[in-house]
């Protein structure tokens, strides 16, 4: 039985079985109404300020609630969130059951279609004008039900092409690191499936990575001062 | 620019396993001579002299003036308190990068003469690398996840591939310039820091929480210009000081760990040590040992005398690049401003300086 108190709520949620712990929060395996559910639980963080822990926790658990719910609305594999509580840091969602593509590649279970639908889960998020912000492929999971995109932890409202285009450089990055061999029909396959998705919104980010990429951002780019101490 | 030249000690070629190299160090406010040994007890000597303005901020013209004045008299010094000549050492390190250019030209200058005129073998160090490093020598944390905290950088990195990979860093300002802007505007500093204590520390001791300041992490990044702006104005505003310092603190050295805590998340990293100049600060060293207690981790705090900038780390470093024939030719020795961490090969790692001395 989920009691009904925030308190009550929050202790019986910590005593379900822990599936994995992040640098910010747990996760945590139960049933919520009868469905079989991923209950997220952003932690105190000891060395903050406490007004300072709780008002990043409220904030960030609520901006994650909103933008899985809206990504959800754009018609995205993501799982439906089923409720939030922002001051006790806590999401409750649908759990996805499968396997992380990653390790799905790594098995070589893989099919070509599968990197299509992943591109275009995350398509459907920037023609809405979300940013994922750690799109790898640790974070798809391949369902009976087809790709799903999880934790958007560091997901954000986007404001710029560059913002988009940083999704598909990350992408890419943990393609080439993770999947070196299969790299290429992995980035093929997942592009057909982003830019059906996206369209002439799409060409423009994909456009963009491409400059990123080039440029070298993340190594060379990055504004230093010339202080040296 | 870093050619691996085969020049071996005259010491090992006489079959000792002594190896003792002089490193320079003048990349920013500090001009520093250290000497160390591959053998106990390792830091030989440390001479270093401080610019220290009278008012306003470091002008990099000021510094350049200073170290060329007092650069004689901290070689001697060095020399003197190890009890050595030019001729017993085996190898002369400069700190070529990132820093100020008329800074980082006056130590370059006195290194690829020392090495000229004694026919010693130059060797380049990366002034970050150098932070790494000498945490890695004082904290016996071997394989950790640093938070480079100084006046002029701020950045979580971890050994990756043969390098020092940025995990993330400062989008703008460093955490060392936030504090000393900060303190300068509102007119608590210079002096900057007064029996070792830091300006906004100080004024930071009768406050509380405060709301209404912009916590700024973007993924594996900080950014602090803003937090600058805001307190300033709310300095203006007429809230009381000692709050605006409190939680300015707060909110700055809060978000850095947390970078930090998401690197050793990510990398899996089980320990965490603290370097640069920022190190020395209690606070800042008491949030990085709770959070790494919350992990379970182990953590180590770099000791101030060596967590400033120091000619001691710069000499450890090229000790240990030296043991590996990382040499260059003196007409090749340029200085490197924006010299980036994650460009330089750390062939040696995860050995320190207590290593070497088993060869």
């Amino acid at each position: 039985m989920v009691p009904v108190n925030l308190e009550g709520l929050i202790g019986w949620v910590r005593s379900l079985p822990l599936a994995s712990r992040g640098a910010e929060s747990e996760i945590r395996l139960g049933t919520w109404m009868g469905v079989e559910a991923v209950f997220k639980l952003r932690i105190p963080k000891a060395y903050m300020h406490p007004r300072l822990d709780h008002s990043l926790r409220m904030a960030r658990t609520r901006r994650e609630a909103k933008l899985l719910a809206r990504a959800h609305s754009l018609g995205a594999k993501v799982p439906l969130l089923l409720g939030v509580f922002p001051s006790a840091g806590l999401i409750v969602m649908e759990r996805i059951r499968g396997k992380v593509l990653r390790d799905h590649i790594t098995s070589g279970e893989y099919k070509s279609d599968e990197f299509k639908m992943a591109g275009e889960v995350l398509g459907k998020l920037h023609s809405g004008w979300i940013s994922h912000g750690d799109p790898t492929t640790s974070n798809y999971i391949v369902s009976r039900g087809g790709v799903y995109l999880i934790d958007f932890g560091l997901a954000d409202k986007a404001t710029s092409i560059e913002d988009l285009a940083v999704d598909i450089h990350l992408f890419r990055r943990a393609v080439e690191s993770t999947h070196a061999p299969l790299a290429r029909e992995i980035l093929d396959h997942f592009l057909e499936g982003y830019l059906a998705a996206t369209g002439s919104l799409g060409n423009r980010v994909v456009e963009r990575a491409e400059e990123i990429r080039l440029r070298g951002r993340y190594v060379e780019e990055r504004r230093r001062t010339v202080w040296g101490g | 620019m870093a050619s691996a030249a085969t020049q071996s000690s005259s010491h090992r070629e006489n079959g000792s396993a002594d190896l003792i190299v002089l490193g320079i160090e003048s990349t920013a406010h500090t001009f520093g001579v250290g000497i160390v040994s591959s053998r106990d007890p390792y830091i030989l000597a440390d001479a270093r002299r401080q610019y220290k303005p009278k008012s306003g901020g470091i002008l990099p013209r000021e510094v350049a003036a200073f170290f060329s004045n007092v650069a004689g008299e901290v070689l001697a010094e060095a020399l003197s308190q190890a009890g050595l000549t030019l001729k017993d050492v085996d190898g002369i390190a400069i700190a070529l990068g990132p820093g100020m250019g008329p800074a980082l030209r006056i130590g370059a200058t006195v290194a690829r003469a020392l090495a000229s005129r004694y026919r010693k073998p130059l060797v380049p160090v990366n002034h970050a690398v150098a932070h790494i490093e000498v945490a890695r020598f004082v904290t016996g944390l071997r394989d950790p996840v640093a938070i480079y905290v100084a006046g002029g950088n701020t950045s979580i990195l971890s050994y990756s591939e043969g390098r020092y990979r940025v995990f993330g860093e400062t989008l703008d300002i460093a955490l060392g310039n936030l504090l000393d802007t900060f303190a300068r505007e509102v007119g608590i500093a210079p002096p900057y820091v007064s029996g070792g204590k830091h300006a906004v520390d100080k004024c930071a001791e009768d406050g509380r929480y405060i709301d209404g300041l912009p916590y700024v992490v973007k993924g594996q990044d900080v950014s602090y210009s803003g937090l600058l702006t805001a307190a300033l104005r709310m300095a203006k505003g007429g809230a009381r000081l000692g709050d605006i310092c409190y939680t300015l603190r707060e909110i700055a050295f809060s978000s850095i760990v947390e970078v930090g805590e998401r690197c050793m998340a990510h990398t899996r990293r089980d320990s965490v040590v603290l370097t640069g100049g920022v190190a020395a600060n209690k606070v800042l060293a008491m949030k990085v040992a709770s959070m790494a207690e919350s992990r379970r981790a182990r953590h180590g705090v770099v000791p101030p005398r060596l967590a400033g900038d120091n000619g001691v780390m710069i000499a450890l470093t090229g000790a240990l690049a030296l043991a590996h024939g990382i040499t260059v030719r003196v007409e090749e020795a340029i200085i490197r401003q924006r010299w980036r961490v994650d460009r330089v090969d750390v062939p040696w790692y995860p050995s320190t300086l207590r290593d070497l001395s088993g060869g």
